[in-house]
């Protein structure tokens, strides 16, 4: 216990070493994470939409679980070498496919009567996606961004051996800060995750239209 | 004869829809003329095609061939999305979408086809009295989950009646509504469909209510062929053949029954009672339960047969209107032909 206590004194003295850390690492599983977003959110809406490629969705999925990200970094290193890139590449590859495969669900799963009767009162395909579709599967979209921040966030960590800094760099070096850096570094990445998760938990909340929100809170009671 | 103005014929000229892979057409060669203003139920078995008829009306079903014609105009010769937009379409489980609220689901056509605000406001409202959701400030703000099957079904159509379409399209929509709810909406689709005169196309897979709601009823058998097409009356009591026979079912004579009410065999005046009169030996009608005008022969038959009686006084609005003997509940003379005179 003493050396988790040690660790609150150790984020006081090295205060300007765990934010500048902190810096790096957001920027380390933010790209990645984005670019996973702005990739696998309409691709996934897409397939869903169309009902097709269910087989995509589950096989990405599946592999993206089955790849350890320590053996994705070591297997780009041998492609990109060693450096930012490296670490930004394995993670886009980590977050991807929770996002698609939520996207997907989220809009295929929806009761095909509702796009059924909406159709069928001449809303365009457009319209059936914005006014039907992304609200009603907002949620779950939402859910698979904030599977996809927290497994990035935590992973970042490790991403330190591409040599691509972040907060991994204090908990794997126990040699230069202790266990109390060690621990402290923990901590932070165990919060940054927990905050980024909140953060798109508040997103859904800020952007989901009223009726989705009770139907949200329905669900939940 | 009645007041249906605002509807438009449709037409099925040798309408066929084979789907790709089926080895027999899901709808063959039907030709099916539904009059302007006419309320026509498609009945049948599963894989009769009913639904598939009706979703070719819409295309969200393509003919694959011959034609359908709105009016006089092909459903082809304009896209998809704005001939859907001429279409009232309800579904079974109403469809509704739980994230709207009422107001929003109504106006959802209204909406696509860029209506005014205040025009849609007028027009929800109004759509929401005629459904019996009255009133309307009360149903407006709600969301399909705070509504029970009944209600959601009238916001359902009145959806579908919002832009006020010529044709209206109906998929099983009251499938899912318990028995009680089921004739009571029922019974409020028939009073609106009396004051709109839309052309209704009626998907249904229960008989007693294509005789109750049609004027006219196509029975589809297997392989989407039309197996026969008319009056409620005329089905019953003239079966095309073996299998509409079938599918009306043993009771056929009594569905028959609830073509026609009380009031309408008493005022027209062809009762035995009164026949019994004129040979001096009016039948004791000690015992005989009461019935009101509005009840349908068959459900006289059912209360006159618990009172294990003879027959039964009529009622209409609280004063007696006559009296009618079990012979003229089982027999009536022309059962349900003179109905069109009386839906007029």
């Amino acid at each position: 216990m003493d050396v988790v206590f040690g660790s609150f004194p150790f984020m006081i003295d090295h205060l300007g070493l765990l934010l500048s850390s902190t810096g790096d690492h957001l920027v380390i599983s933010l790209i990645p994470l984005l670019a996973a977003i702005v990739t696998g959110v309409p691709i996934g809406v897409w397939l869903g939409h169309a009902h097709r490629g269910e087989f995509l969705a589950v096989s990405v999925t599946n592999i993206g679980r089955a790849l350890p990200s320590l053996a994705l970094i070591a297997i780009l290193i041998g492609f990109v070498g060693i450096g930012t890139l490296n670490a930004v590449i394995a993670l886009f590859l980590l977050a991807f496919p929770p996002i698609l495969s939520y996207s997907f669900q989220a809009v295929d799963s929806i009761d095909r009567d509702l796009t059924r009767a909406a159709r069928g009162m001449g809303m365009s395909p457009l319209q059936v996606l914005l006014k039907v579709e992304l609200p009603l599967g907002l949620p779950m979209i939402i859910a698979g961004i904030r599977t996809s921040a927290v497994l990035t966030v935590s992973s970042a960590t490790i991403a330190t051996i591409a040599g691509s800094g972040g907060l991994g760099d204090v908990i794997l070096n126990q040699v230069a800060y202790g266990m109390e850096g060690v621990i402290a570094g923990a901590i932070w990445v165990a919060v940054l995750a927990i905050l980024i998760d909140q953060a798109f938990a508040l997103l859904l909340r800020i952007s989901a239209p009223a009726g989705v929100k009770r139907l949200q809170s329905a669900n939940a009671a | 004869m009645t007041q249906h103005s605002t509807g438009t014929s449709i037409t099925f000229d040798r309408a066929t829809k084979t789907y790709p892979g089926a080895a027999v057409p899901a709808l063959d060669a039907l030709d099916l003329e539904v009059e302007a203003g006419e309320l026509v139920c498609l009945v049948g078995p599963s894989g009769g095609g009913k639904t598939t008829a009706l979703q070719l009306v819409n295309r969200l079903v393509d003919l694959t061939s011959g034609d359908i014609r709105i009016g006089d105009r092909s459903i082809t010769d304009q896209s998809a999305i704005a001939l859907r937009r001429t279409i009232g379409y309800a579904i079974q489980q109403s469809g509704l979408f739980p994230h709207y609220t009422v107001a929003d689901n109504i106006a959802t056509v209204p909406v696509v086809l860029g209506w005014d605000k205040a025009r849609i406001r007028t027009r929800t409202a109004e759509l929401l009295e005629l459904v019996g959701l009255s009133p309307v400030e009360t149903w407006l703000p709600r969301y399909p989950a705070q509504l029970s099957g009944g209600q959601q079904q009238r916001v359902g159509i009145a959806r579908a009646l919002a832009a006020d379409p010529p044709v209206m399209l109906m998929d099983e929509p009251f499938g899912a509504l318990d028995p009680i709810t089921r004739v009571a909406v029922q019974d409020e689709f028939l009073a609106i469909h009396r004051a709109v005169g839309k052309t209704t196309l009626f998907v249904t897979h229960d008989i007693d209510e294509a005789i109750k709601m049609a004027d006219r009823i196509a029975i589809l058998k297997p392989g989407g062929k039309l197996a026969q097409f008319d009056t409620p009356a005329n089905v019953l009591s003239d079966p095309a053949d073996d299998f509409v026979a079938e599918f009306l079912g043993a009771e056929r004579g009594l569905k028959r029954l609830a073509l026609t009410t009380v009031g309408e065999i008493v005022t027209a005046g062809t009762t035995g009672a009164k026949a019994a009169t004129t040979d001096g030996a009016r039948p004791s009608t000690t015992g005989w339960p009461d019935v009101e005008a509005t009840m349908t022969l068959r459900e006289a038959l059912s209360v006159v047969s618990a009172a294990r009686a003879d027959g039964a006084i009529v009622h209409s609005d609280g004063s007696r209107l006559g009296e009618v003997s079990l012979h003229d509940l089982i027999a009536p003379p022309a059962a349900g032909e003179d109905r069109e005179g009386v839906r007029a």
